[in-house]
């Protein structure tokens, strides 16, 4: 057919295939000869479906016509000996069962002399007449679809079977190619793949084929082993209770506990030292007039961002003063301020260290993602067990949560410095320290500065989180809002956290875009 | 042999975690390149590299990409550390040095010029320039008056103020030019720092460089995978393939004596008209038969270093013989149209 190519090498199919060479030599030429679809049939395939797949090593096929053809089983199944009323069967006693109990209550009252409450229970029960034999009605109507499931199923397989006839040779070829290409691709037929495509099979097959045909499946696969191992073995639940995870929780505590009382000088010494920036914050933002905060902020955010910002400013700060909110919003502002400061402080000389040693990174990553995938009330239960409740547990909230953009971030930074800089630095007699601050620090800037950006608005997503654990501020009075249904309470409180996040950033970008732009 | 600034000696350096079993293999069994590669997975980045550079000396380490000649001149600085051999730079064991010794080595006496310029960005060119002085410790109104001299022997004055990014590669490389010489050093490692630009202000920068150096008399080790490059810029040229040197020579010796066919491959798209010089193809006069008479004092008279070039320009004007004079000026040799042709031809009569 088509002779310009390497793929028609003839001891190229033949060495991959092995056996049945020639056939396949036909099929992949008619493939490679056509651009669009053509008609080559393997019957093989068709007949063994995904062993097929699994003796050539095709373990795409293997895995799609196992799903494919257990669905038309499963059709064929519940066709065939499925009890297909069964579900409402069951229901139709159950209701039976419900109504001669209510029967029952009712003759007691009759006897006992209580007419309305007699009457109400027999009226219940008529009721209940009513679903019971609508639910026969349906277990009827189930199963004379019976035929109709069966021909479908039997239809379906059919289909399957010819697809995978079809298909099967366009999947070898597609793997013939990887094959001749070096990668990892099975050539030839293989014992070991028929063993484990038999085995997977029979793992998948029957139990899921039960599960979803026979009426009782758990009662049927106990006399399918004669009652050795039980009445019922349950199938869809895995046979354990909570007795593992009792046993795990219960050391859980212990260890917390143990930690509380043995270290709980260091986590007073933590506390006492987020207490202390707090602290400094708060007579800054709450303690200083409010004037005066409002004056050095708009005139802060004119210089460092421009008049569009300062207006921004501005018009924000009003809406908190007039809504009552200044003081909450500086509470709120001094929490996050302390978290995104202390997540500065710490997380910057990390990410160099990161950015500097592959190895340390690769014990981080893990630690990072976990520190930010980890929901924030699973570490809200030791924060409180370790340093109790109020501002400083919360700003250790947000430390947890805040901190890793801006050490991922920091250590991008730091590994992107082009090495051919670094190499020019160190050629002119750079120590270290020079390398540092001279090269690496102002080059890796601008990654640090998205990461304390990042760091401060995730500081500010977990204002409500932190007042779970009694840190005071906007967040408390969501928080509030949501145990009383407020809803114009949460919007305002929410509106209020928006313009304070907006501001920061705004601010915050304003100045740095006024740095990195300077002299450009 | 004082005048020699730099010398290596068997300077070896094999990448690689098993660099040290790999270099003793090779002692020992004189493994190849491919054989250490197998056996060890190490690579030969150079193997047994040595030459010495004089003072006031541009020298040209030629060779094709991964022959190892960046590897080399990082040794020269041990910005690389060699598995093997002695590096000696001004009179110091460049291996023995200490840290802050080798510190002060880089920042006081020798500068680089990396291919890629390698600039700060956050930095103003004056500031760039002024670098190599900043981690020196010299205060600010001494690297500014330092850096504003540099730039003027660049011919970079009125940029001193403006950003790396905002100058074209062949100034950025000039940047980078007075960024080498602002520390006043004695040696100059120069990789491949015009391969980067294009042809035009390649060579612009090539004259000023040679300019430069004419001027400065630094002694510097110049890397280049041009030998057109090489051949006009350097005194001498070392040719290196697969982390050995193959031949070192003046371009002349390069030109006309090619060690083996794979310096002759490079050297045949050379011209050679500027490299081959009289006395190379000359006929000594006792033994030139002529074939017809001539007249030896109405011949032009040319210097035995006179090259082809001008022979030529001298040929075209005269119909007889040329005589070429010694250093004393007394007549040395012949060459007549024949000769001349052959020369042109074959670089060698």
């Amino acid at each position: 057919m088509t002779d310009n190519g390497p793929t028609n090498e003839d001891h190229g199919v033949a060495a991959f295939v092995q056996d049945n060479a020639d056939y396949y030599e036909t099929e992949f030429a008619k493939i490679q000869g056509k651009t669009g679809f053509t008609w080559s049939w393997n019957t093989m395939a068709a007949i063994c479906g995904p062993l097929w797949g699994a003796a050539r090593g095709a373990w795409g096929f293997f895995w799609t016509f196992l799903v494919l053809e257990l669905f038309a089983l499963v059709q064929i199944g519940r066709g065939l000996w499925g009890e297909l009323g069964a579900d409402q069967l069951a229901r139709y006693e159950r209701l039976l069962e419900n109504i001669a109990k209510r029967e029952a209550q009712a003759a007691e009252l009759t006897a006992a002399g209580d007419a309305a409450g007699a009457e109400a229970k027999l009226k219940i029960a008529n009721n209940l007449r009513g679903a019971a034999d609508k639910a026969l009605e349906a277990a009827e109507a189930a199963g004379s679809t019976a035929a109709t499931i069966l021909l479908t199923g039997v239809v379906l397989l059919l289909a399957i079977k010819l697809v995978e006839g079809l298909y099967a040779n366009y999947a070898y070829e597609a793997q013939y190619l990887r094959w001749r290409s070096g990668q990892k691709a099975q050539a030839g037929l293989r014992r070991s793949g028929i063993w484990f495509g038999l085995i997977g099979i029979l793992a998948i097959w029957p139990l899921t084929l039960i599960r979803f045909t026979v009426a009782k499946p758990e009662e049927f696969v106990a006399s399918l082993t004669g009652g050795l191992l039980g009445e019922k073995l349950s199938i869809t639940e895995f046979p354990v209770g909570k007795e593992y995870f009792t046993i795990f929780a219960k050391k859980g505590d212990a260890g917390f506990d143990w930690l509380a009382n043995n270290f709980g000088d260091v986590f007073d010494g933590v506390t006492a030292s987020i207490r202390w920036v707090l602290d400094g914050l708060e007579i800054l933002l709450i303690q200083t007039p409010w004037p005066v905060v409002m004056f050095v902020t708009v005139v802060m955010a004119l210089r460092l961002a421009g008049p569009r910002v300062a207006i921004f400013t501005a018009a924000s700060m009003a809406y908190l003063a007039f809504m009552g909110l200044w003081e909450l919003a500086m509470i709120t502002v001094a929490l996050i301020g302390a978290g995104a400061f202390l997540c500065v402080i710490i997380g910057i000389p990390l990410g160099i260290w990161f950015g500097k040693s592959k190895r340390a990174y690769a014990f981080a990553e893990p630690v990072l993602d976990f520190m930010q995938t980890m929901p924030a009330f699973v570490y809200l239960i030791p924060i409180i067990a370790f340093f109790g409740t109020g501002k400083p547990p919360g700003v250790l909230a947000t430390l947890i949560f805040a901190m890793p953009p801006v050490i991922r971030l920091t250590a991008l930074g730091m590994r992107g410095v082009p090495e051919s800089t670094k190499e020019a630095a160190i050629a002119f007699g750079c120590s270290k320290r020079q390398l540092l601050f001279n090269v690496e620090l102002p080059l890796a800037l601008p990654s640090i500065m998205t990461g304390i950006n990042q760091t401060i608005l995730m500081a500010l997503s977990m204002v409500v989180i932190a007042s779970l654990i009694g840190a005071e501020g906007l967040g408390a009075l969501i928080l509030e809002a949501l145990q009383y249904a407020a809803k114009g309470q949460g919007l305002l409180g929410g509106l209020a956290i928006l313009f304070c996040a907006m501001v920061i950033d705004r601010i915050a970008q304003g100045a740095y875009r006024r740095n990195s732009g300077s002299g450009h | 042999m004082s005048d020699d600034v730099i010398t290596l000696e068997g300077v070896w350096k094999i990448f690689g975690s098993n660099a040290d079993a790999a270099m003793a293999a090779i002692r020992e069994r004189g493994l190849s390149k491919a054989d250490v590669l197998k056996e060890f997975s190490c690579v030969v980045g150079i193997a047994d590299v040595s030459f010495s550079v004089k003072r006031g000396e541009i020298f040209c380490v030629m060779g094709l990409s991964g022959s190892g000649k960046s590897t080399m001149v990082r040794h020269l600085n041990r910005l690389i550390e060699p598995t093997a051999g002695k590096i000696n730079v001004m009179g110091n064991d460049m291996l023995n040095l200490s840290d802050n010794d080798l510190r002060d080595m880089r920042a006081n006496n020798i500068g680089m010029v990396f291919q890629h310029m390698a600039l700060l960005p956050h930095r103003t060119v004056r500031d760039n320039v002024g670098f190599p002085l900043q981690v020196r410790g010299e205060p600010k109104s001494r690297r500014w008056e330092v850096s504003q001299k540099c730039l003027e022997r660049v011919n970079l004055t009125g940029y001193e103020d403006r950003f790396p990014s905002e100058l074209s590669g062949g100034m950025q490389q000039r940047v980078g030019l007075a960024r080498a010489l602002a520390s006043d050093p004695d040696v100059l490692l120069m990789d491949e720092p015009f391969s980067a630009l294009d042809p035009l202000i390649r060579r612009q920068l090539q004259d000023q460089f040679m300019a430069l150096s004419a001027e400065l008399n630094k002694t510097t080790v110049f890397i280049t995978h041009d030998l057109d490059e090489a051949i006009r810029i350097g005194n001498r040229i070392a040719i290196m393939k697969d982390g050995r040197i193959v031949q070192i020579g003046t371009p002349e010796e390069i030109v006309t004596q090619p060690a083996d066919d794979y310096v002759r491959d490079f050297v045949d798209g050379i011209s050679k008209l500027k490299l081959v010089f009289a006395h190379s193809i000359m006929v000594p006069i006792g033994e030139y038969q002529p074939t017809r008479p001539v007249n030896f004092d109405d011949s032009p008279r040319a210097h035995h270093g006179t090259d082809l070039d001008q022979l030529i320009d001298i040929a075209t004007s005269t119909e007889n013989v040329i005589i070429i004079t010694g250093d004393d000026g007394a007549d040395i040799g012949v060459v007549d149209r024949a000769t001349l042709l052959k020369g042109i031809q074959g670089g060698k009569a």
